[in-house]
């Protein structure tokens, strides 16, 4: 088992070194250029800022020094921030996105696995139509109309309770996180329930559940010892990219609410084509998404032993 | 049909099945898959029920456990007692669990009837937990019992290893130890060997045999294999199109055949007699619809000694023998026709 995490492990820092060398040669490809905004710029100031940046500098020396840098654990500083530390950008608006995205997905995850479960033990019944229909809903309807008619919602709701039970933006407290959390899961967690069906409507009909049923084990003790653990493996399988689909997709979701997050400037800097920041950014989801991943296959691990023992 | 049971019981009767039928709904309609079985089974014997695929013998058996499910399944009419006490639509009898407890079930694929993500000492052990109460512990310890009486090696090591570490007949192993766990008066053995290779099988037929031997239960044993029913039945129901045609001994069903249906078996069956030099006769046809089942006897189109009557009237069961009996029209009391090769001693 340690042997597959450290393998695993390896396997992402190469990982993450392909994320940050495609990003450096993408960004230097993009046409255009940081320097050039709207304020003149004499060729010496010119000159002087490129060398400030190490942009002077051959192509594969530049990426030298970046690498070099990255190694450290060294962003740099933001073209477009003044003498704003890459680092400093992260540290402060990376884990409100992750409190959020973790949020989400623990959402995400409960819920697709609990509405799965249950339409298809209702299968064809009323309790499953009327999740199912609610999941297609889910799906197909984008998260910002979602966010925006959930916070109509709590206006009207606060407004009708006479004070401010959940606000409509903002952040800092645990109220501020649930809608927020809540809509940015919500399309995973319908994707997951159609998922947690399929898969629990299979297990339903297998033959160990029926040996289940003919060892007269109590319904209960068969749904969850027997049902619910191997129906939620391919729910474990997709919740990786689900992590990242959630972290990178809260964006949207981060605008509406006003929530200081990593994604705005993750979206700012591709505009500003602010080389470090997207570098930075870009490098540091891939790590954080690389490592989620890694994290799930070692729960995988935990619940299907012909995952941990081979 | 009552004087079978009369003629049957010997020796006292562990089970008693009367006039069983199931049904399924389709989105084709109704398919009547069980049409009235008797059958009955004393304590330490082995009944071997045999027929084609969808003749209806799993489909009884399941219904019994309680295994069939409703919708789309449904019993319409029958009963089974188990020592006098009806089983169907029951989960206990005097307080003990029917499945699991009373009757053991074993299935055809080890491999997939087993959960993949337990482990094979805490799957024997569910069911000791489950109807005896017994801790974790106690239930794990007495797992490593039952997989030593199922003679699989290292008991101890091998209960803590998962299925896909086991090999198939290691697996069918196990599924035995798990069903006979609480010491079942029945053990259901639904095609235990199908899946497995021919060395495989006769282990296993061993064990369930020892294990007869040991515990003296029944078995009732579901099988379309001939060699399966020559090794181990005491006695043998013939089924076809959802109905039992033929019950007798297995010497009286293998050297006594009265049903047409039994002698076609036989002689499509492979011999490795080498003075026997005759090619197998596969019979001609095919099973009838059980959507509507044909209002007489179901066998009648394929049969080659068909009569009027057969077509119109089904027939009831007529006995050849002390414990012998043939659902055919040819041995109502009033025929006239009487194949010699039908009749008593028929074949060597």
């Amino acid at each position: 088992m340690w042997l597959y995490i450290l393998k695993r492990l390896i396997q992402g820092v190469i990982t993450v070194w392909f994320i940050a060398t495609a990003t450096f040669f993408a960004m230097h490809n993009v046409p255009g250029d940081p320097l050039l905004n709207d304020r003149a710029m004499t060729a010496a100031i010119r000159s002087n800022v490129e060398a400030k940046y190490g942009l002077d500098k051959h192509l594969t020396t530049q990426y030298v020094i970046y690498l070099s840098n990255l190694v450290r654990g060294d962003f740099g500083i933001s073209f477009t921030q003044e003498n704003r530390e890459v680092n400093d950008i992260i540290r402060e608006h990376f884990p409100v996105s992750a409190i959020l995205g973790i949020l989400a997905v623990m959402f995400a995850a409960a819920g697709g696995v609990l509405w799965g479960a249950l339409t298809a033990l209702y299968r064809n019944r009323m309790p499953d139509y009327i999740i199912m229909f609610l999941v297609i809903l889910g799906i197909s309807v984008p998260s910002f109309v979602v966010a925006a008619l959930s916070q109509l919602a709590l206006v009207n709701f606060n407004s009708f309770a006479g004070r401010t039970v959940l606000p409509v933006a903002g952040w800092g407290t645990i109220y501020h996180m649930i809608v927020p959390a809540m809509v940015l899961g919500l399309g995973t967690m319908a994707y997951l329930t159609r998922l947690m069906r399929s898969s629990m409507l299979e297990i339903i009909s297998s033959d160990f559940v029926r040996t289940a049923k003919a060892k007269g084990l109590p319904p209960a003790r068969i749904f969850t010892r027997h049902q619910l653990r191997n129906a939620i493996l391919p729910v474990v399988t997709v919740l990786g990219p689900a992590i990242a689909a959630i972290t990178t997709g809260g964006f949207v979701v981060e605008l509406v609410f006003a929530i200081p997050g990593l994604g705005r400037y993750f979206v700012q800097a591709v505009q500003q084509l602010d080389y470090t920041v997207i570098m930075g950014t870009t490098v540091f989801y891939g790590a954080f998404l690389v490592f989620m991943v890694i994290v799930v296959d070692v729960i995988y691990g935990l619940i299907d032993p012909r995952v941990r023992l081979k | 049909m009552s004087q079978v049971a009369v003629n049957l019981q010997k020796s006292p009767t562990l089970l008693e099945v009367k006039n069983l039928a199931v049904e399924f709904d389709t989105y084709g309609g109704t398919v009547q898959a069980v049409r009235g079985v008797n059958f009955t089974i004393e304590q330490g014997k082995t009944l071997a029920i045999v027929g084609e695929s969808g003749c209806g013998k799993s489909v009884t058996v399941q219904a019994m456990m309680g295994l069939i499910p409703m919708p789309p399944g449904r019993i319409t009419s029958g009963s089974a007692r188990l020592r006098g006490v009806e089983v169907l639509g029951r989960n206990t009898i005097d307080g003990r669990e029917i499945r699991g407890a009373e009757i053991g079930m074993i299935f055809q694929d080890p491999m997939t009837s087993l959960n993949p993500t337990m482990t094979i000492g805490d799957q024997i052990a569910e069911p000791l937990q489950v109807h005896r109460g017994y801790s974790h512990r106690r239930a794990f310890d007495e797992a490593i019992q039952l997989l030593e009486l199922s003679k699989i090696p290292e008991a101890a090591k091998r209960a803590r290893q998962y299925p896909f570490e086991y090999s198939g007949g290691m697996l069918q192993r196990a599924m035995i130890a798990m069903a006979i766990a609480c010491k079942p008066s029945i053990l259901i053995a639904d095609e235990p060997t199908t899946a497995l290779d021919v060395t495989i099988q006769a282990q296993i037929l061993d064990l369930l045999n020892d294990l007869q031997k040991e515990t003296g239960m029944a078995i009732i044993l579901i099988t379309h294999d001939l060699g399966v029913v020559a090794r181990m039945a005491d006695e043998v129901a013939v089924m076809y199109a959802g109905k039992i045609v033929e019950h007798g001994s297995v010497d009286d069903i293998f050297y006594r055949s009265a049903h047409p249906y039994m002698l076609g078996l036989r002689a499509a069956m492979p011999t490795n007699d080498p003075s026997l030099q005759h090619e197998l006769q596969p019979i001609a046809g095919s099973p009838p619809d059980l959507f509507s089942p044909p209002p007489g006897c179901g066998y009648c189109a394929r049969c080659p000694y068909a009569m009027q009557v057969c077509g119109s009237a089904h027939p009831e069961d007529y006995f050849v023998g002390e414990t012998h009996f043939s659902r055919c029209w040819l041995h109502h009391p009033d025929s006239t026709l009487k194949p010699d090769e039908l009749y008593f001693g028929n074949m060597d």
